[in-house]
């Protein structure tokens, strides 16, 4: 028999030279999906329980507890975050929590590929790929939005003011990762405002 | 660029985020009467849409967001969106009321319905 091991989407890659951010792949995320309804009240109960914080309500927003953080997707769909080893135990607790109460609860850690982008100009390099106005106050540290980057479907979740974790399917990895490369380039740098510099 | 919201989770994004799926509000009659089913109205169920120049309403999709369904009113001429609202609903009373042509006697028809009922 083979043995299965885990490898991440990104194993083997490095960021190229001359970037004006940093970039490079979380590896080691466990991600659990979780779906049931948002007014359901022993639903929310049961998932504050095992998890230790109520899942966030407002629209794209996160909470964090410990290791865990709970991104929201939709009203009736969460992301729970947490170090990869805690997996198969958080899963096995939602489960319990949540048997006979109408929701869904399955372990995505390999559906995504997660890159860290950090440093001044994130969001210049980000706003290259989506329509979204990333300096609105909509996107301040904790939220987080599903949206179309660089024609892909991809989660933004806001870190830190200039700390940026973009989820993007795990067959999307490698070209979301060049696409982030080409265009973090320290050459490439937009200005917003003001006259652009020639390009080099 | 069309910008826009969506009622649900309040994201605002141009259309690209979304995604525009034909007009709203269209009953399908075996729905409501399964029994007395006309060959028209079926035909019209299927195939049969408003075009009109002005207000008209159709249903979009949250696509790349928070994946939900959703209305909105648009001026086909203009391209300005006058309302968002849920899937469920029907337009604000006041969008409702600038509709014309077959959007007017429709909207006539179906709250002379629910009224009934």
């Amino acid at each position: 028999m083979s043995e299965l091991y885990h490898e991440s989407p990104l194993a083997g890659v490095t960021a190229p030279s001359g970037l004006a951010v940093s970039l490079r792949e979380i590896p080691d995320r466990g991600m659990i999906d979780l779906r049931g309804l948002g007014n359901d009240k022993k639903f929310a109960a049961a998932a504050k329980e095992v998890l230790g914080v109520a899942l966030p309500k407002t629209p794209r927003s996160s909470v964090a507890w410990g290791d865990i953080k709970v991104l929201w997707l939709s009203i009736d769909q969460w992301l729970i975050l947490c170090p990869r080893t805690k997996v198969s135990e958080l899963l096995a607790a939602l489960r319990s929590a949540l048997a006979g109460i109408h929701s869904l609860a399955v372990d995505v850690s390999d559906m995504r590929a997660v890159i860290r982008m950090e440093g001044d100009g994130s969001r210049e390099v980000l706003m290259k790929g989506t329509s979204l106005d990333l300096l609105s106050a909509d996107y301040q540290a904790g939220s987080c939005r599903r949206m179309r980057f660089a024609e892909i479907a991809a989660l933004l979740h806001v870190v830190e003011d200039d700390i940026f974790d973009i989820y993007v399917f795990r067959s999307y990895a490698h070209y979301a990762w060049e696409f982030l490369a080409t265009t973090a380039r320290e050459s490439a740098k937009v200005k917003l405002f003001g006259a652009q510099s020639a390009p080099v | 660029m069309l910008i826009v919201t969506c009622p649900v989770c309040g994201a605002k994004g141009d259309e690209t985020d979304f995604h525009a799926a034909g007009q709203a509000h269209v009953r399908r009659p075996a729905t409501h009467d399964p029994v007395n089913i006309s060959d028209e109205e079926q035909r019209d169920y299927l195939f049969i849409r408003h075009n009109p120049k002005g207000l008209h309403f159709e249903r979009w999709r949250c696509d790349r967001g928070c994946g939900k369904w959703f209305h909105a009113a648009r001026d086909t001429m203009t391209m300005e969106f006058k309302a968002f609202y849920k899937i469920t609903d029907l337009p604000p009373p006041e969008v409702m009321a600038e509709a014309k042509g077959s959007w007017a006697e429709y909207f006539a028809s179906r709250t002379s319905m629910e009224s009934k009922a």
